[in-house]
């Protein structure tokens, strides 16, 4: 049986300019263009680059239970999140698994915008409407929540490093304010005729202050019919900078070395508990609980205190010696310094823009660079594993009979840019 | 990727099913990895190179070659001890992209027997295998 790719409106202008396609999540997507993955990656991490990020989907949650659906189905504490703000979670299944991760957007209290993965839209969207009725029970009223799958109703690019904003203050109409007080996981605009954030030639944008290669920069949505334009109008605005158009191939290796999970990869089939990301479980102070009951929650609280039949698991981010890595996934074992085996490799990506100098890893953005420090790439990526390990743990990576030597560490790339006050960029 | 027709595949090479070429020049084969390999793996970032001296049978592995996508591991298609290897790839390890059958050929190995390249494809019958 033949299945057709789904093509993003950035696929003709991929195509091109000698992108290497590839299918990633049922959408024939570039993996890198003809500037190669290395010179991608560098460009995001000493400049700017682009990324068309419209094979992801989009769902809005609307009504005045809107926020009770969503707190019930999403692992973040939504009480607190503002109006104009973003978070990042995970909407989980009965077992504690995870079914995607998600960005929810508040518009306000009764509008939500929920950010997903490629090809996740009808799922996460069915997802909700099945937990709609949960809400009943609790409820005089009858529940009002509409949920609304966005999938190719909503195209996005993601511009990422140092530089973005510098470029984007071309396109946009209103940059200065628009810029003013834009905290990292915030957003302004929508796609509305009225909407705060415009382009120059009035095309309404929602324009968010996040992304996914721990570096500077926005994420974009805008009507499918404006990305085009929107893209090329950046190319150009960026030239001055270098700016280049990335794939998916560094927008993994950015991923990785920032220590953020690629979903149905580090995270997925398995409980959400003892990972890097625990930021995106809504712990009490404590740590001995949750702040709310959600789908997931028991059966995540019951993992941390017994073992279940599968046996607690663990993920942690490592980092190799060099740019050598191995393949991941089930082929993978994970050797601790007995010789035993205790897990596998999830994902194993090469950050190039960084390197190891007396024991210590430097980014080409370090700005206390050692003299004649060379970035030569250092492989990175998470494993899961059985145990709980200390960091500074040393392991050996084996796929087949190709071995490399690796610790478990709490960070990746250093002096990453993504937190930074957006008054240092403009 | 490059689609078939767009492929450089000399004709005076002789091409292994594992997608290596060999050269042979009296007793010494130059082995590399193709147009076709090096096109699949994308951008080159480290090739690891066996000492010279090294000795190796006809189908052993005698290296890898590292892209940003993935690890591919090298086989010799005959029996022999190394020469000669290319240490430009150390630093340049792109050579192998940019140019696979010149400066980017990776070892010289001295044949113990010459006739194990028979069972290597000429361009013709390695242009049909890819075609499948």
């Amino acid at each position: 049986m033949e299945t057709t790719l789904k093509t993003t409106q950035l696929n003709s202008w991929h195509r091109a300019n000698g992108a290497n396609m590839a299918n990633f999540g049922g959408f024939d997507m570039p993996l890198w263009y003809e500037t190669g993955v290395k010179l991608e990656h560098l460009a995001v991490v000493e400049s700017a680059g682009i990324f068309d990020t419209s094979h992801m989907a989009c769902v809005m949650v609307t009504g005045k239970d809107a926020l009770n659906l969503l707190q019930l189905c999403h692992t973040r504490d939504l009480d607190s999140l503002k109006n104009g703000r973003c978070v990042y979670g995970a909407i989980l299944n009965e077992k504690g698994h995870v079914i995607d991760d998600a960005i929810v957007y508040r518009f306000d209290e009764t509008s939500y915008m929920v950010c997903v993965n490629a090809g996740m839209g009808t799922t996460v969207a069915s997802h909700f409407q099945n937990h709609k009725s949960s809400l009943i029970a609790g409820h005089e009223r009858p529940v009002e929540v509409t949920v609304t799958d966005l999938s190719e109703k909503v195209s996005k690019m993601d511009i990422q490093g140092k530089n973005s904003a510098k470029i984007l203050k071309k396109v946009l109409h209103n940059p200065d304010t628009l810029f003013e007080k834009m905290p990292y996981f915030s957003f302004k605009g929508d796609l509305s005729a009225d909407s705060k954030a415009r382009l120059k030639n009035g095309t309404p944008l929602l324009l968010s202050r996040s992304g996914y290669t721990g570096e500077f920069g926005f994420e974009m949505f805008i009507s499918p019919d404006a990305i085009v334009q929107l893209w090329q109008d950046i190319l150009e605005a960026g030239k001055e900078y270098n700016l280049i158009a990335c794939g998916l191939g560094a927008r993994d290796s950015l991923r990785a070395g920032s220590v953020l999970p690629l979903s149905h990869q580090d995270v997925g089939n398995w409980k959400f508990v003892n990972t890097p990301w625990s930021f995106a479980l809504p712990y009490d102070s404590d740590k001995s609980g949750f702040t709310k009951t959600f789908i997931g929650s028991e059966a995540l609280l019951s993992s941390e205190n017994s073992k279940n039949e599968n046996g607690t698991r663990y993920t942690f981010a490592f980092v190799g010696q060099d740019l050598r890595k191995i393949g991941a996934g089930s082929d993978s074992q994970v050797i601790d310094g007995n010789g035993k085996a205790i897990g596998t490799v999830l994902t194993c990506a090469t950050d190039m823009a960084i390197g190891w100098h007396n024991n210590k890893i430097y980014s080409i953005a370090s700005p206390d660079l050692p003299e004649g420090f060379k970035a030569k790439g250092i492989s990175c990526g998470f494993v899961l594993v059985d145990r709980k390990l200390d960091i500074g743990t040393k392991l050996v990576l084996q796929e087949k009979n190709r071995k490399i030597n690796v610790t478990i560490v709490d960070d990746v790339r250093p002096h990453r840019t993504a937190r930074g006050k957006i008054s240092n960029f403009i | 990727m490059k689609e078939l027709s767009e492929l450089n595949l000399p004709e005076n090479l002789k091409y292994s099913d594992d997608h290596e070429w060999a050269r042979v020049d009296g007793d010494v084969v130059t082995i590399g990895i193709d147009d076709y390999a090096q096109d699949q793996l994308g951008e080159v970032v480290f090739v690891e190179v066996p000492e010279i001296g090294d000795t190796f049978s006809k189908g052993d592995q005698f290296g890898t070659v590292e892209s940003v996508k993935a690890v591919s591991e090298i086989y010799t298609p005959v029996s022999g001890k190394i020469f000669a290897v290319n240490d430009s790839l150390a630093e340049a390890p792109e050579l192998i992209n940019n140019s696979p059958y010149e400066d980017g050929w990776i070892i010289k190995i001295k044949a113990d027997n010459l006739s194990e390249l028979d069972n290597l494809k000429d361009k013709a019958s390695y242009f049909q295998m890819l075609k499948g």
